[in-house]
């Protein structure tokens, strides 16, 4: 048993509620405005604890929770230095029970979004597998412990693979121009919609505990110098805050095509010549 | 600790044009845009009923919004408020006593805040936004009727079951 780890996961949602709430902060700058206080997403948690919740069907309401402890096993696996491929799969499963709690009312809105999560996973996933092998090739382990203390640096040999995940960003965390799955102004949040108080307290959280698992897999580029890993972290940060406000949202197909026909070959292209090389 | 406070730390609002002619949504937006930045408040335009805290409606209530109306708010979970903003929405405006209106909002549900106005100013609507605010703190979390809608003593009937009541009144024709 990790104490420390467990201690860390504790935390995790206050950690992700802070990176919210700058990056609210962070993105009302950028737009001339002045924006809500740092603390707002917990502002925002303490009210919806306040409200009554609706529930749908029980069944419903179980896969909101069940998506907040998926996320929160994951990242769990994560820093406890365990195994970065299980990582990435409960983080799949924990989607998978947004999905079909999304599948089980009869919203439409919920329906369609819950479609669209399942294209995010189609887009994506394949990339973040690639990127744990493309690490395994680097350090030699999936153990996520051993790749934050072995000497090589990933980004160094892994640019191109770094570049796609940068990219690919915004489709993990819903942003623009990738946020097709909760598109804010036509289906008003996807699969999430129908959540209500406490239960969507639990997907709000999710999210939240999604960023420092994000931030993670960035900072594993660092390798061993845990300096250049924090500072990935903070360009990846403004990064995507930057894309999510000069960029609109573009369709499914131009996503899928994106992740499929530019950033997976780029990350081929680079773990191939690694190959080459390194053979 | 007191939960209470923290209902007017971060207001979700939803917004509804029930007839309006665009006018006032346009002045509620402009509310949210950069200039006078209502997310400052911690307010954010969430467009779903069921995350809302204050539902913010427009227009004179034509006849085939009325139901629409209705069913928002009982989507709305507890504790919210409603403010009905623009001239139309406090009294049906220029619209008033004709065949297709409603004579504003609080023929259809209990509004909370009027904020006047042909269209009402954004510094009038962060205003009754504010003075919104201060109300939700108190309200109490049971359900609210509509005046017209009156549940006998002793029945315990729940969210859907009142939607029905109330959708039975306003579609039987003329009330008083």
């Amino acid at each position: 048993m990790n104490w420390e780890a467990l201690v860390f996961t504790l935390f995790s949602p206050v950690i992700g509620g802070f990176i919210y709430g700058l990056e609210r902060v962070v993105r009302a700058r950028m737009q001339g405005r002045v924006g809500p206080p740092v603390l707002q997403p917990f502002y925002d948690f303490l009210k919806l604890m306040d409200k009554r919740s609706i529930v749908i069907h029980s069944f419903h309401a179980f896969m909101g929770i069940m998506y907040l402890v998926g996320t929160w096993f994951s990242l769990y696996v994560l820093l406890s230095g365990g195994d970065l491929l299980i990582a990435i799969f409960f983080h799949v499963l924990s989607l998978a029970f947004l999905v079909v709690g999304g599948f089980s009312v009869r919203s439409p809105y919920s329906i369609l979004g819950a479609m669209r999560e399942l294209l995010h996973m189609v887009a994506y996933e394949p990339l973040y597998v690639l990127t744990a092998a493309g690490l395994y090739l680097v350090t030699g382990t999936f153990q996520i412990s051993e790749i934050l203390n072995s000497n090589e640096v990933p980004l160094f040999v892994l640019p191109l693979v770094f570049v796609s995940i940068l990219l690919s960003l915004p489709t993990l965390l819903k942003k623009s121009p990738f946020d097709i799955a909760e598109a804010h102004q036509e289906i008003i949040g996807g699969p999430e919609i129908e959540y209500s108080g406490k239960f969507y307290e639990a997907v709000y959280t999710a999210k939240w505990i999604e960023y420092v698992y994000v931030f993670f897999l960035i900072f594993l580029f660092g390798g061993g110098n845990h300096l250049l890993g924090a500072f990935l972290v903070l360009f990846a940060f403004f990064f995507f805050n930057l894309l999510d406000n000069v960029t609109a949202r573009v369709n499914f197909r131009q996503m899928v095509a994106f992740h499929w026909y530019v950033l997976i070959p780029l990350v081929v292209i680079n773990l191939m010549l690694l190959a080459l090389w390194r053979g | 600790m007191e939960l209470k406070k923290f209902r007017k730390k971060s207001p979700w609002i939803l917004h509804y044009n029930t007839g309006s002619c665009n006018g006032c949504d346009i002045e509620i937006l402009a509310c949210l845009a950069p200039k006078y930045d209502l997310e400052r408040f911690g307010i954010l335009n969430r467009g779903n009923p069921k995350q809302s805290d204050i539902l913010l409606v427009t227009g004179p209530v034509t006849k085939r919004a009325k139901e629409r109306l209705l069913r928002l708010y009982f989507e709305m979970p507890e504790p919210k408020v409603v403010v009905a903003v623009g001239a139309c929405a406090c009294t049906g405006g220029v619209f008033r006593h004709m065949y297709n209106v409603e004579n504003g909002v609080d023929s259809i549900i209990p509004v909370d805040v009027y904020v006047p106005g042909c269209a009402a100013r954004p510094e009038s609507i962060i205003d009754g936004v504010v003075k919104a605010l201060e109300i939700l703190e108190k309200k109490k979390k049971e359900i609210e009727l509509p005046p017209y809608c009156k549940v006998p003593e002793g029945e315990k009937l729940n969210r859907r079951k009142l939607l029905e009541r109330c959708l039975e009144v306003i579609n039987a024709g003329r009330r008083s």
